[in-house]
């Protein structure tokens, strides 16, 4: 599968120079593309992925959301210091993985993003996935902007607000995202049934297993 | 009652003056207002939320953003186009009331106040002019001024005419400009459209990190609403039920927007 993946694009370059750039816009090109093509210019209108804004990583890498694109993604918005719902929140995402089939569960991603722009530096974050022992393969931490927080928390609907303590009140929402950034699912509130998150997880990495390699 | 406007306006002639004399020394951008900070007290907090804001002092555009004004962020930033734009930024009655991507038509008079935009299109238009939208406290802040003083509690006359839009039906929008202004100088923050802020998605939380114990409960109906810091503040009341209502793709036939600036 693999050389064949890489034959394609290469075909296609050498002998159709002229349509390279608009080689996704062909109908009949094969899926390969979609990887070849740089992030953002075949999103669909629902992707959250349209977003052009910066985040850092708990590894202090500078990315766009855009390269999360390509595997299903799971995404919480938290703060590091949360003493009640967060910890929970986290409980219910390794929930989530542990029920998935072993062989899927490194083809998602889990992407946590947090509120407290002030305290949860990528350090703070990292030191966080640590001590939970959260693989860095999969679990992605993001420090970012407020603007850009505002801006997640308004496109994955949720709500939040700091309190006079340092705290942050906000809905407790689990959103997974498919390969291409669209919201496919979102599951409210804490501890909940998780098995309509797997159910769903289960067929977006099923259906995306092809892209993966 | 007249006792009462003499009694008032006597108290208020010296805080415009005063006023007045802050706006001649300040250069407000064209078309936009100086509000000088002060403090902005959240009509509703659970036990744990700030008691108070600080507002620092900034600019708010004197009027809500028009068709006119619109269509000329739409044309040069053709992904807003209503045939182009994504959906994942803006509902299906995106400027529904025009006439076409770049026209205006009948429904949507150039003057009239820009409804039927989402969030994502009224912080891209702010970026696009320079500015910003405003924050809930500020917003709050800037209405909060009466005719003649900047604080409308003690306006008696400003909080009539609030209650009376209020209370009334919608009708067709009319131009922007036409209602009086405020203390500030600012047009139409009352009695023409609902408008947008920057962290609207921070009017209430829901299902939030304390199970909404503490939360703000008292922003529904019966007696629980008599925590609210002011229960006499109906319309504030209702721009908090408002905003919580709101999803950022929403475009509302009564929701418009003005832009605010740094000093």
């Amino acid at each position: 599968m693999k050389t064949t993946l890489a034959i394609i694009p290469l075909l296609v370059v050498s002998s159709l120079p002229a349509f390279a750039d608009s080689c996704c816009a062909a109908k009949n090109v094969p899926a390969c593309c979609a990887k070849a093509e740089p992030a953002g210019t075949t999103l669909s209108d629902k992707s959250l992925y349209q977003t052009g804004s910066t985040w850092t990583t708990d590894a202090n890498k500078k990315i766009k959301l855009a390269d999360l694109k390509g595997r299903p993604q799971v995404v919480v918005m938290f703060f590091a210091s949360c003493q009640y719902a967060c910890p929970i929140l986290v409980h219910d995402l390794t929930r989530i993985e542990s029920a998935l089939k072993p062989e899927l569960r490194g083809k998602l991603g889990f992407t946590l993003v947090t509120f407290d722009t002030k305290r949860d530096t990528p350090e703070v974050l990292a030191k966080f996935r640590e001590i939970r022992n959260l693989p860095a393969a999969n679990w992605t931490f993001l420090h970012g902007a407020d603007d850009d927080v505002l801006e997640l928390a308004a496109l994955l609907g949720v709500k939040y607000k700091e309190e006079a303590n340092g705290q942050f009140a906000h809905s407790n929402v689990i959103t997974v995202l498919n390969a291409d950034g669209e919201i496919v699912h979102q599951l409210v509130g804490l501890g909940q049934d998780i098995n309509a998150s797997v159910r769903e997880l289960e067929k977006l990495l099923i259906n995306t297993n092809a892209t993966l390699e | 009652m007249k006792a009462i406007r003499l009694t008032l306006s006597s108290i208020a002639l010296p805080i415009m003056l005063w006023g007045g004399f802050a706006f001649a020394s300040s250069n407000a951008p064209a078309g936009m207002a100086l509000i000088d900070g002060g403090v902005f007290k959240p009509l509703f907090r659970s036990t744990a939320d700030f008691k108070e804001v600080a507002v620092k002092p900034f600019y708010l555009d004197v009027l809500p953003v028009t068709n006119e004004q619109y269509l000329q962020f739409v044309r040069a930033n053709p992904r807003w186009q209503r045939s182009a734009v994504k959906r994942l930024f803006a509902d299906e009655s995106y400027l529904k009331h025009w006439a076409g991507d770049l026209e205006l038509g009948t429904n949507a008079s150039p003057d009239a106040p820009v409804t039927f935009v989402p969030w994502f299109a009224a912080k891209s238009y702010a970026q696009w002019s320079g500015k910003r939208l405003p924050t809930t406290a500020e917003w709050e802040f800037a209405a909060a001024a009466g005719y003649t003083s900047a604080d409308g509690e003690t306006d008696v006359e400003f909080k009539r005419a609030l209650l009376a839009w209020y209370a009334s039906p919608a009708q067709q929008l009319a131009n922007v400009g036409a209602g009086r202004t405020n203390y500030w100088g600012v047009h139409d923050l009352h009695g023409l459209v609902w408008e947008w802020v920057a962290d609207f998605n921070t009017a209430m939380v829901t299902g939030d990190a304390r199970g909404d114990t503490g939360l703000d409960r008292q922003l529904f109906c019966g007696s629980g609403s008599i925590s609210a810091r002011d229960v006499s503040n109906y319309t504030a009341f209702m721009r908090y039920g408002f905003r919580s209502s709101l999803k950022a793709d929403y475009c509302v036939h009564n929701l418009g927007f003005r832009c605010a600036k740094d000093l």
